[in-house]
């Protein structure tokens, strides 16, 4: 009893009495606010959920789930048109991505560097893709190509891709361009590097975090995309998005489900691997999706 | 001695719109000395520096290294190195590839580079981190690599942007010591550019001090504190006593207060403005000398720090003179003067300085 007493009884209350509303206020979170959070995430991912589970359904049925099976896996499996349009898709992407990259990244650098008027206002006109809304975009590029006489096919796709890709890289490297320090490319310089010869050993190194962040996205962007693909594309080959649009207007096979699904899986593993590459490096910054900056 | 210059400005002038970053800079600088660009900031001291190393293009005037004309070069094709102001490292590198950068663009062979890295790693005793990356680095340590990275080049001229500015005042104290241990060994010309007063005058074989674009005076470290040859040097250089009044017949007569007797100046006319530079420490307040300019004053406060104590003693209303003296042993504290005293003291008259 002795013991207990002795030290000072007003300081572990005073400490208490402090804590207590502290911890109080942090504790009483809001029901109603997690059910709403609860309500939003259901409404959001619960059409994708059904999507998912119905591509393990046994039998054809879209409303009733009979049990599991791989049945339409394998018949995506055994799709040939649906098969190449999945090529044709990876290819489109691949060549849309290595050219607004490459295209992004020089633009990138020229508006950082170009500190004129003109600079600027090429800054702001390259914002205009993003703000576009894509159908807009969809149809001027077919009316493009058909005014010029260019033939759709998998090529205008590509370069429609190309260009509406550019202002996703650049504003995504543009901040990282003028957060580089021109001291470093100056350095490689006064150490016998050529201008070219500083930006590539120097400059890019520095980037490529954000680069492959950037070049990453670009795919799934493309991958995805199915207004502008749909507008300038030629009837064979067909990219994935479209093919499933015509396959659904004559009747849902279930075999879309698989391959929603899998578009879905290899959607969210790139974007991770967009969000790691960053950490990869052992730097921040890059693409911070999560904090929005 | 080599007659030809390692560093030689002809005239050079940089233009900004209508004014002048460097006006009309003519310099030379002579080969394996240790030569600092002093002044405030906006002087034109990095301006020049980095026309030097070729990042910025004059406007006027042309830039000699050993001689030869490199106005028109880049960069890559002078014989200088630059240590950037921010260090500059290659982040993505190691320490050994980073010093290696310049010898590798070269087409240095590969074994030589390996060994001339290791000599520098050496050099700069930094022999165990050739593994690491600059970012696991203390800031000291990467300001030896910048160091390390452009010598190993063995440059005519290293060029060096406040190189000490971003290190505590510890370690800038020891890197000081350390640059100017490593300039003697190399032999290599330093230009090295500061705003720091103290840092020029502990380093440098000569100073060449710079304001508004042009440079003031250019003179070893002692010319330049004991002769400033302007009133801006005078008061950049150090601390000093500055007074201003009006030459006549060998006494200046001070805006508030007594005439001062500084003996005859035939280069100045009668009537002419001029300002007085008495510095602190060459005010005695005891063991006067015959010949001595004796004043008297009133002391307003002593201001004790360690190994020296500062008077500030009022020579007339709103004229105030400060005065160091050394705490040595034969001044006893008890001996020191406090505030409201009457003292004298007294400059030898080489020691008043006259600037127009």
């Amino acid at each position: 009893m002795t013991l207990l007493r002795a030290p000072s009884p007003a300081v572990p209350e005073r400490t208490a009495a402090k804590a207590r509303p502290r911890r109080g206020r942090a504790g009483r979170r809001p029901r109603v606010l997690i059910a709403i959070t609860a309500l939003f995430f259901a409404l959001l991912y619960l059409p994708i959920a059904v999507v998912g589970l119905f591509s393990f359904n046994s039998q054809k049925s879209l409303t009733v789930f009979d049990g599991f099976s791989l049945r339409w896996y394998r018949a995506f499996a055994h799709d040939d048109l649906l098969l190449s349009s999945l090529g044709t898709s990876l290819r489109i992407s691949l060549v849309a991505m290595a050219g607004s990259v490459l295209l992004g990244v020089a633009l990138a650098l020229g508006l950082v560097r170009c500190r004129t008027r003109l600079g600027s206002l090429a800054g702001l006109i390259m914002l205009v893709p993003l703000i576009t809304p894509e159908i807009v975009t969809g149809v001027a590029s077919m009316l493009l190509f058909k005014g010029l006489g260019v033939p759709l096919s998998t090529g205008t796709v590509m370069l429609a891709e190309i260009t509406f890709s550019i202002s996703y890289v650049t504003v995504i490297l543009r901040s990282r361009v003028a957060a580089l320090n021109p001291e470093v490319e100056e350095a490689a310089m006064d150490l016998g590097a050529t201008r070219w010869q500083a930006v590539r050993l120097v400059t890019l190194p520095a980037l490529l975090p954000a680069v492959l962040a950037s070049a990453v996205l670009i795919f799934a962007l493309v991958f995805d995309d199915f207004v502008l693909a749909y507008f300038t594309t030629g009837v064979d080959p067909q990219p994935l998005s479209v093919r499933i649009y015509s396959a659904i207007r004559f009747g849902v096979q279930p075999t879309i489900n698989a391959v929603g699904t899998l578009m879905l899986a290899g959607s969210i593993a790139l974007i991770a691997l967009a969000l790691f590459i960053p950490r990869l490096f052992g730097r921040r910054g890059g693409l911070d999706l999560l904090s929005g900056k | 001695m080599d007659a030809t210059p390692a560093v030689r400005l002809d005239g050079v002038s940089k233009q900004y719109g209508d004014s002048y970053a460097v006006h009309r800079l003519d310099l030379d600088i002579e080969a394996g000395h240790f030569f600092s660009l002093l002044g405030p900031s906006g002087c034109g001291k990095t301006t020049t520096l980095r026309m030097i190393g070729g990042f910025s293009d004059p406007t006027d005037g042309s830039v000699l290294l050993g001689g030869d004309d490199v106005t028109a070069l880049p960069p890559n094709k002078r014989n200088v190195n630059t240590v950037f102001q921010s260090y500059a490292l290659f982040d993505h590198l190691s320490i050994a590839d980073n010093v290696g950068f310049g010898l590798k663009r070269k087409g240095v062979a590969k074994a030589e580079i390996r060994q001339r890295v290791g000599e520098m790693l050496d050099l700069i005793q930094l022999a165990g981190l050739a593994g690491r990356k600059p970012a696991t680095l203390s800031g000291g340590q990467r300001q030896r690599v910048a160091l390390a990275r452009a010598l190993v080049n063995r440059p005519a001229v290293l060029l060096l942007d406040e190189p000490l500015a971003a290190l505590d005042l510890k370690l800038r104290r020891q890197m000081q010591v350390e640059l100017k241990q490593i300039q003697r060994e190399v032999g290599i010309t330093f230009v090295f550019v500061t705003h720091d007063q103290d840092e020029a005058l502990t380093m440098s074989d000569r100073i060449a001090v710079m304001n508004e674009g042009r440079i003031e005076q250019c003179g070893t470290p002692e010319d330049i504190y004991e002769h400033p040859a302007s009133r801006f040097v005078a008061s950049f250089m150090g601390t000093s006593n500055l007074m201003t009044g009006t030459y006549r017949a060998g006494a200046v007569a001070l805006e508030k207060g007594p005439a001062l007797p500084v003996g005859p100046r035939s280069e100045i006319a009668d009537g002419t403005a001029v300002s007085v530079s008495v510095r602190p420490e060459k005010i005695w307040l005891s063991d006067f000398e015959p010949g001595m300019q004796m004043m008297s004053g009133v002391i307003r406060e002593t201001v004790y720090s360690g190994p020296i104590t500062t008077y500030l003693i009022d020579l007339a209303p709103g004229v105030t003179l400060s005065v160091l003296e050394q705490n040595t042993a034969r001044a006893r504290m008890e001996d020191r003067w406090s505030g409201g005293e009457t003292v004298e003291f007294g400059w030898r008259p080489e020691h008043c300085l006259v600037l127009a």
